[in-house]
């Protein structure tokens, strides 16, 4: 409903939170309390939202790619270790098999137990994100500079992956109501890469993922951290439905709302860079509440610009989540 | 020479690297940083005007664009490229005279952060405007900052942060650094960090990019 630009009995919601902030959940509501239950969140995402991975011990993981991540510090993602792609060349290094059953593990089961939410399938790291954790961060920048013929061709192998991942999504869970592409673009200012870089590299290959997905009667919604305000236009000239996480520290939350209501919806924009670290419950209050009455006339779903972290007091966690499940009473 | 120098600041500026690099495509089959610096170095000039004449004044020219939103990471990254071949051909000769480069910078992320975009972009910056750089890399505890400050004396210490759950590292570390000797200049910076939050901490200076810093440095160090 929100997502076809409709206005809604109350805003929708779907928030995360990290291991850290789980933890003082936890320690808050009590050990025996199912956090999904209690936040009763409206979307169900399935599929994987970094990739799909699997132990190999010494606190590494492998994900399909071949990418090894290294557990030890950071608990909920990882850091890459080592380069799959040092040289710029796809020789010798083979395409996961889009046909895996890893990437469609349980999805039955969790379809059936969530039929009342709007289900979501996950494809996490779903380009450009892609493309650097196997050629690493610094040559993926200057791919785009030295070897654009390489480039153009990784990000169209890494989206035809993926449309064969949709493909199959779609056809065997029918279910299933929209993909969630991930994939940070933005900084504090502006996109990491620039409009250009993006326009000529990275757009081409979403248009045809987004193609794809509209052609299965699909919603799409898309994650990109920072400042894309400037491709909003491309993003939905290209069919995305919703765009998260409206970080509100770089974006104008209320001049977008308004300016994009019916052609595009958001799903953020409670401050995780200021107010939910450092503001008090009262300030958590008036930001959720103000969110929540720019949402009413639709266009809107709410949550923390980024899964909540460890570093938020918990009485400022709290007070969202009553806030929201309030409207619902 | 004068023509020299403009050819070699303006490959520093547009990244290009050396002859055979494609990039940029319209200086396709051009000397590059590489080969000019040679050149000049053939012809006598001192490693030092190449630096000062030619190198700082391109690295500060895609500073200033980069503060500017006019060029980004990927066009600042080949300028660093472009200038990583020069020095190249100029380190034999600082380390035979040394203090000619301008100063030390000791930079790294604080402990538990793992963004390292940012703080590449600032140790490469300053590096291009002829400071000596000791990248200490990422997740880097207070310790190791003492201990690189014990043995680079005079140097100045960067931080960066990109997540407020690291932020308290940074104050930490900051303070830290401080008690052990608050004689060295701590500069900071990272999306979520601000000038307040420098003001509260007592670090010396915050700068929201890497222009900013080479400017704070070619204040403080003599
Ligand atoms: C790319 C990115 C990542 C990559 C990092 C890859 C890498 N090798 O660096 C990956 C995917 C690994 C990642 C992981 C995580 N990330 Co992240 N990430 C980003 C993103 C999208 C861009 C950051 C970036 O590189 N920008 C480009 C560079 C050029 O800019 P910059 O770093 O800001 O640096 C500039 C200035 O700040 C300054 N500067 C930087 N350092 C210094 C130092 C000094 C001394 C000075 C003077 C200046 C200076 O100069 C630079 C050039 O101008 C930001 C979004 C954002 N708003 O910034 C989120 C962001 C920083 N991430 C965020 C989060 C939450 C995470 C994770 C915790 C995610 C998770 N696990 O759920 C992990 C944490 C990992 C860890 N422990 O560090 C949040 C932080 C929110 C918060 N509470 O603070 C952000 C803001 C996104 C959001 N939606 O809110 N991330």
């Amino acid at each position: 409903m929100v997502l076809d630009g409709k206005q809604p009995p109350y805003v929708p919601w779907d928030c995360k939170f990290t291991i850290e902030a789980l933890d003082k959940m936890k320690a808050h509501y009590g050990d025996d309390v199912d956090v999904e239950e209690l936040v009763d969140n409206h979307f169900i995402k399935l599929g994987a939202s970094s990739g799909f991975k699997i132990n190999i011990g010494n606190d590494r993981k492998k994900d399909i790619f071949g990418v090894i991540w290294d557990m030890t510090h950071e608990k909920d993602i990882g850091n890459v270790e080592g380069l799959v792609l040092p040289e710029p060349t796809l020789d010798g290094y083979e395409f996961p098999d889009p046909n895996n059953p890893m990437l469609y593990d349980g999805m039955e089961e969790k379809i059936a137990a969530n039929k009342d939410k709007f289900i979501l399938y996950s494809i996490g790291f779903s380009l450009f994100e892609r493309y650097w954790t196997l050629r690493g961060m610094e040559n993926a920048f200057l791919d785009f500079m030295m070897y654009p013929d390489f480039v153009k061709d990784l990000m169209r192998k890494i989206a035809d992956f993926n449309i064969a991942v949709i493909k199959n999504v779609c056809e065997r869970y029918p279910e299933v109501d929209g993909i969630y592409f991930g994939d940070d673009w933005g900084a504090q200012k502006k996109l990491m890469m620039g409009k250009d870089v993006w326009i000529e590299f990275i757009y081409p290959e979403l248009k045809r993922m987004y193609a794809n997905t509209k052609a299965h009667g699909k919603y799409q919604l898309i994650h990109s951290c920072g400042d894309i305000e400037e491709i909003i236009p491309e993003l939905i000239e290209a069919g995305v439905n919703c765009i998260n996480p409206f970080q509100p520290e770089v974006l104008d939350v209320d001049d977008l709302l308004n300016t994009y209501r019916g052609k595009v919806a958001f799903h953020g924009g409670l401050s995780t860079q200021k107010t939910l670290p450092y503001g008090t419950v009262e300030d958590v209050v008036a930001e959720t509440k103000h969110l929540l009455e720019m949402g009413k006339d639709g266009g809107y779903i709410f949550c923390p610009s980024h899964a909540t972290e460890g570093d938020t007091p918990i009485e400022n966690i709290v007070a969202f989540i009553d806030l929201i499940k309030a409207q619902k009473c | 020479m004068e023509e020299l120098f403009e050819q070699l600041a303006y490959c520093i500026e547009y990244g290009k690297i050396n002859k055979p690099s494609p990039f940029p495509p319209d200086m396709k089959d051009k000397d590059g940083a590489d080969e000019i610096t040679q050149q000049l170095l053939n012809e006598g000039i001192s490693a030092d005007d190449i630096l000062q004449k030619a190198l700082i004044v391109g690295m500060e020219k895609v500073g200033v664009k980069f503060r500017e939103n006019k060029v980004f990471v990927p066009q600042v990254l080949m300028s660093a490229k472009a200038m990583d071949a020069a020095m190249a051909h100029l380190k034999p000769h600082f380390a035979n005279s040394p203090g000619s480069q301008k100063g030390t910078f000791i930079i790294g992320t604080v402990e538990g952060d793992l963004h390292d975009i940012g703080k590449n972009l600032v140790a490469m910056m300053v590096e291009g405007n002829g400071y000596e750089v000791i990248d200490l890399g990422t997740d880097v505890k207070a310790e190791k900052f003492i201990e690189a400050a014990e043995q680079y004396p005079g140097a100045v210490i960067g931080l960066s942060a990109l997540l407020t759950t690291t932020m308290n590292n940074m104050e930490e570390i900051t303070k830290a650094i401080k008690s052990h000797n608050r004689n060295i200049a701590i500069c900071i910076g990272g999306a979520p960090v601000n000038q307040d939050f420098c003001d509260k901490i007592g670090a010396d200076s915050y700068n929201p990019d890497p222009q900013g810093v080479v400017e704070f440095l070619n204040k403080t160090v003599e």
